[in-house]
């Protein structure tokens, strides 16, 4: 689903973010990403969103090389992501449901799917009826909530997330992560980047974990660190 | 390669670009439905930014009709230069009239007047009320006949002169050399500053214009990003922005026509009953054109400022 070969990153300002990246992520797998903070989780991310795009290598994602991928079938490509933020980049104009409709209007849906999906992905994240408030009058755990339902209300077939848990007290650190679970289940793929440990250890999925830019660990029942 | 939307898990039966021709129309209503909630949602700062739109749009029109005016004034103060040609004394009727029609062939020449010794007697008088009685004194009229020449252009004052001077017929030519040359180098710095001036207040409307979208396009940054993030179109993005950025240009001309209109129907009504003198251009002959311009810079601002301002934004 999600193959990197050889892939470098180079920024503008010199400075290397990912170096000889090889790693190949299969359909419905469920993995997280740890590492130190500058240790190239971020680029990692997006680069599969061709955000960004490698100084050397090649990332393939759901059979598309990003590489030859021209910029107008960009916006195609990633509405087969989903993506949650750490910052959860709501709309605080808007409610939820306008939030979690903000994904479809704006990428062609049928204007007569648009509600039922809503209504899905709501009841999905356990929402539904706080479907009219404003994100300010919800907590910090609701809010990533919401931008989960942003993110799978696409019906993606990769689901990134970004130091998801990173805001969120622990309880609802671990309502979202019983939640991508959930998702995942369904047949999505998973890439979580994560600094927290006990989130990792008490799933023990698939660990990827990158340092200085290079993978210096990948075990399929990882722990957050490598026992000693 | 094209790519279409996911559908997973439950495939839709509808290839990607079907569904997209199927739902363009909808596209465009989404793209408008956007573009009205945009302005509702960001109410304040659209009405903040067509006000300041249409002020800037009115001081950039009121630059024009100033121009225009000045120009006009222009063009009146050299209407008023003409050439004298004064015909030689025992002239034949036939002969004058052979001369007047001669001038009036001539390029540049705009009304060619005939002006007979007791005409120019009588003026005299009229003009000098004190020298009425020197007529009594002298044995007969001294003023021989001649010929007044208004020229279309002050410019070519000098070249009418000399040509109405070669004239045979013509004994003396007057024209007042000195203060048609000041005069065409006066209404030409007229026309310049004029010119300039509104050129300087277009350019700042632009500027201010261009600066209030990029700043409301600024505040809603996150909005941009998270469309291009969920895989928004560049067009769909820029869609609804340029449909506000229209509308906004639209309701400031509309603003700024209004505030002008009423501004310069006003003065030069007030102008024409108190200061008589000072020669306005009728509201008709200035206002449609300052309209028109406001229109055209409001538009091409308000669409151009958008798609410009958005362009950083689409760059990922």
């Amino acid at each position: 689903m999600i193959h990197f070969d050889g892939v470098g990153k180079r920024y503008a300002t010199g400075v290397v973010a990912l170096q000889d990246v090889t790693v190949r992520i299969a359909p419905g797998e469920f993995v997280f990403l740890v590492g130190p903070t500058g240790s190239g989780k971020s680029t990692f991310l997006r680069l599969i969103q061709r955000i960004e795009r490698p100084t050397a290598g090649r990332v393939v994602v759901d059979g598309i090389d990003l590489g030859a991928l021209p910029a107008a079938q960009v916006p195609f490509l990633r509405r087969r992501l989903g993506v949650v933020f750490q910052e959860f980049k709501l709309l605080a104009d808007r409610t939820v449901a306008d939030n979690v409709a903000f994904a479809l209007r704006v990428t062609d849906a049928d204007p007569a799917e648009i509600g039922p999906r809503i209504q899905w992905a709501l009841e999905l994240v356990g929402l539904a009826d706080r479907a009219d408030d404003l994100p300010a009058r919800l907590s910090g755990g609701e809010q990533q909530r919401v931008c989960l339902a942003r993110a799978v209300v696409t019906r993606p077939a990769i689901l990134l997330a970004d130091e998801p848990t990173g805001n969120l007290d622990p309880e609802a650190a671990w309502e979202l992560v019983h939640l991508l679970s959930a998702i995942n289940l369904r047949g999505t793929t998973v890439v979580v980047t994560t600094h927290n440990p006990t989130l990792v250890d008490i799933l023990r999925r698939r660990v990827i974990e990158l340092h200085a830019g290079r993978v210096v660990r990948d075990e399929a029942r990882g722990l957050y660190q490598t026992a000693p | 390669m094209r790519l279409e939307v996911s559908t997973r898990p439950r495939p839709d039966p509808l290839s990607g670009a079907a569904l997209r021709a199927r739902r363009w129309p909808a596209t465009v209503r989404a793209i408008l439905d956007d573009a009205v909630g945009g302005l509702r949602r960001n109410g304040l700062m659209a009405a903040a930014a067509t006000t300041t739109m249409a002020i800037a749009l009115a001081v950039a029109g009121a630059g024009f009709v100033l121009s225009a005016n000045l120009s006009h004034l222009a063009a009146i103060l050299e209407a008023q230069v003409e050439v004298v040609g004064f015909f030689r004394r025992g002239l034949s009727p036939a002969r004058q009239q052979q001369i007047l029609e001669a001038v009036r062939a001539l390029p540049d020449v705009r009304r060619v007047t005939f002006i007979g010794k007791d005409d120019a007697l009588r003026r005299l008088q009229q003009t000098y009320g004190a020298m009425a009685s020197v007529r009594s004194l002298l044995p007969g009229n001294p003023l021989p006949d001649s010929i007044e020449v208004r020229v279309a252009d002050a410019g070519r004052v000098r070249a009418v002169a000399e040509a109405l001077g070669r004239t045979d017929g013509i004994e003396d030519v007057v024209f007042g050399a000195p203060v048609v040359d000041r005069l065409v180098a006066l209404t030409r710095a007229v026309r310049i500053a004029g010119g300039a001036l509104a050129a300087l207040l277009v350019a700042s409307a632009l500027l201010i214009i261009a600066n209030t979208i990029r700043l409301t396009i600024a505040a809603r940054r996150q909005e941009i990003e998270i469309m291009t993030l969920v895989g928004a179109t560049a067009g769909f993005i820029r869609g609804p922005f340029l449909v506000e950025g229209a509308l906004q240009g639209i309701a400031a001309a509309v603003l700024a026509s209004v505030l002008l209109v009423a501004a310069y129907t006003g003065l030069a009504n007030a102008a024409s009953t108190s200061l008589p003198f000072l020669p306005l251009l009728p509201p008709a002959a200035v206002v449609p054109q300052t309209i028109g311009l406001i229109w055209l810079l409001s538009l091409a601002v308000g669409v151009g400022g958008s798609a410009i301002g958005l362009r950083r934004y689409l760059a990922t």
